[in-house]
């Protein structure tokens, strides 16, 4: 009996010890810095909102505290820069995180590497965030360039040789899928015929929809800004083009119900969906509690924005010292070898940051007011540089 | 001619009758407020986008039909900008050099909307649609011509006529006009100036209001519309000159036709900065703008 007491009461002792040594850790505070105002504010709260989800997960009881403190950019460069400046001087944050933005990304990727602050990218594609020499910066995102890569990849597995027309804003973000959409093309046996550019605040394409169906082409890549891209949509399908010509190089929840029920057919590439094939038991959960949250289903940006959170516990928990030190933080990030919590998708960096990329095309199969159903047909991943990304673009 | 050329052709006339009446009537709207009161507004851009937001929510959140939204939407500017009149805009209207004062107010509007809009709808979506007025299409020989866009262009036409009617034929139309050219003489001759300054303000917004929830029916849209279309409405009132509704109907139309047919034969891009070399070389030799009085 007094054997049993002083086991218990030595339990007991030692619970106590670890939990108050929990207790006395301070949290590892992230700065996560994103567009919750600004042009951009749709993508910066959505990425929020899947943050907060991971949130709920993240922080066991027993586990050290990841706190996130998450500021506004104002979608605005230099706003980016000062909110870092501040996390890193006044917050102290072991690492830096948050925006959706290209060119908010840049403006804090100069910040990380001249300050050798660890910056983990959820939603940025501009391929020079993670160009050679890049150190402690990391991308979640696939790359632009890539995303271009992927659309040839798919194209010519649907019809080798094919005739492609590609309609686009004049959007860095555009302009970097279209130069590996054409590189790759060149290889793969594809012929882009015509390609439109427009600029930016375009809001009719009807002649240059009839442009495209008079050349005559096997496919459409469409990729306008914001909600020009519904209507460059509807206008090619306006003219004629039909739904299974049109490829999307993403699609998000917001657009794919924009594009609406007469897109049914067309196809889309995006790095997560609520319909991809295999979603494991916490990708489940995450579509199921955003979904009641928010009234539609999530998309790749706040998939990647939970799947952000979920890497920064990992890296926490299996590198002592990780949440004290930035250095060990970014040789833990780039040592990092795992799977999205959601997708089951493989998540490795590259010497320069880059991951391992992916993409899935998916097929719309019916839209209706808050809710979608596509369907997987394609599936590629990549090295980052099986094209020369960071030469074209610069 | 190939059904190519003749579907291009088409396509180019219509796109620029489109975009050309939305230009001429926001563009008259702009000119109505400075021809009479000396309001470069700057926030004619976030009005536009104002009445397409308030569409969208009207049909797409409650859903009412468009066109019933559409009427309730352009009655609606009028409280609103009754009530900016009476808490901004007169306060002005006996300051010495008063456009300034005016343009610094309209970029404090600007700002205020904008930051709105980007707190609330922002956060809804990135991009915006409505239901289509009427559905179907209309062959115009090989042309297939959207119903919606149609009847959105016709709508759009008989705006402008009644503007016209109204402000050629109607007293208000002849005391604004007479406001426009003198408005001491104006009130010398009995007309209410102060009464005019405050109807041109309420017509000049519900005239951005009617383009606003048009482009809103006929396009998507995001935000930027905004940017551009007080960019758009400023050059073609320059161009046509400023407080000339005539010069804002025709110049209106020649960029929505420009527009299109530059787009064709040289880019969409060039085409979209055409009108902004156009009104530099027209300021560079008529500098009151064509239609000036």
């Amino acid at each position: 009996m007094k054997r049993q007491s002083r086991i218990l009461a030595t339990g007991f002792a030692l619970a106590l010890v670890l939990s108050t040594t929990a207790l006395a850790q301070e949290p590892v505070k992230i700065g996560f810095v994103t567009e919750l105002t600004g042009p951009w504010s749709f993508f910066g709260t959505s990425c929020v909102a899947g943050l907060k989800l991971a949130e709920l997960q993240i922080n066991p009881a027993g586990k050290r505290k990841i706190e996130f403190i998450t500021i506004d950019n104002q979608t605005r460069p230099d706003q980016a820069l000062a909110a870092s400046r501040n996390l890193d001087v006044q917050s102290k944050v072991i690492a830096l995180s948050g925006p959706t933005s290209s060119d908010t990304a840049l403006a804090m990727n100069g910040y990380a590497e001249q300050n050798k602050v660890p910056f983990v990218v959820p939603v940025a594609a501009f391929p020079q965030l993670t160009k050679p020499g890049t150190r402690y910066t990391f991308r979640i995102e696939p790359d632009a360039a890539g995303w271009g890569y992927a659309i040839a990849q798919f194209v010519a597995k649907q019809k080798p040789n094919a005739k492609v027309a590609v309609i686009y804003s004049d959007f860095a973000l555009m302009r970097a899928i279209v130069a590996g959409l054409k590189y790759q093309a060149s290889t793969a046996g594809l012929k882009i015929e015509p390609e439109i550019l427009f600029p930016q605040g375009t809001s009719d394409a009807t002649v240059q929809a009839a442009q495209v169906r008079a050349a005559n082409p096997d496919y459409v890549v469409v990729i306008g800004a914001g909600g020009f891209d519904s209507t460059l949509t509807n206008q090619l399908l306006d003219i004629g083009i039909r739904t299974d010509q049109i490829i999307h190089p993403f699609g998000i929840t917001t657009q794919v119900k924009n594009w609406g029920k007469r897109s049914v057919g067309s196809y889309y590439g995006t790095f997560f969906d609520a319909n991809l094939d295999k979603l494991t038991a916490e990708g489940k959960q995450f579509v199921d509690q955003f979904r009641a949250q928010n009234d539609r289903p999530p998309s790749y940006i706040e998939n990647y924005c939970f799947v952000t959170a979920h890497i920064i516990r990992e890296v926490i928990d299996k590198n002592p010292g990780a949440g004290d030190d930035r250095e060990k933080f970014r040789d833990a990030v780039s040592a990092l070898k795992t799977k999205e919590t959601t997708s089951g998708i493989p998540i490795t960096f590259d010497k320069n940051g880059a991951r391992k990329e992916y993409m899935y095309f998916m097929q719309i199969q019916d839209v209706q007011a808050k809710d979608y159903k596509s369907k997987q047909v394609f599936y590629i991943e990549w090295d980052p540089e099986v094209i020369p990304v960071y030469d074209l673009i610069k | 001619m190939s059904d190519a050329t003749i579907i291009i052709l088409l396509s180019m006339i219509t796109t620029g009758l489109m975009l050309g009446m939305i230009f001429s009537l926001v563009a008259v709207g702009v000119t109505i407020i400075y021809g009479s009161i000396w309001m470069p507004n700057a926030a004619n851009g976030q009005f536009f986008l104002l009445a397409a937001l308030l569409l969208w929510s009207a049909s797409v959140s409650w859903g009412l039909h468009p066109a019933l939204a559409a009427l309730i939407i352009i009655g609606l500017s009028v409280p609103f900008s009754y009530a900016l009149e009476i808490l901004l805009i007169r306060r002005f209207y006996d300051v010495p050099n008063r456009n300034i004062s005016y343009f610094v107010l309209s970029l404090g509007i600007t700002q205020i909307l904008a930051g709105i809009f980007s707190i609330t709808y922002g956060i809804w979506s990135d991009q915006f649609q409505l239901p289509p007025l009427v559905g179907g299409l209309t062959m115009l020989g090989p042309f297939p011509m959207v119903n919606n866009r149609l009847a959105a262009m016709l709508i759009a036409a008989l705006l402008l006529v009644a503007l016209f009617t109204l402000l050629r034929y109607h007293r208000y139309g002849r005391a604004l006009r007479a406001v426009f050219q003198n408005r001491e003489a104006a009130a010398l001759r009995g007309v209410d100036v102060r009464a005019v300054y405050r109807m041109s303000f309420m017509l000049g917004n519900a005239v951005v209001f009617a383009g606003g929830v048009l482009f809103a029916c006929a396009y998507s849209f995001d935000f930027s519309i905004a940017w551009t279309m007080a960019i758009t409405a400023f050059a073609i009132m320059i161009i046509g000159g400023p407080g000339s509704v005539l010069g804002a109907l025709v110049i209106g139309m020649v960029f929505g036709l420009t527009q299109a047919a530059v787009s064709i034969f040289a880019s969409p891009t060039i085409a979209a900065f055409s009108y902004l070399g156009a009104m530099l070389v027209i300021l560079l030799f008529r500098p009151s703008g064509l239609f000036a009085r």
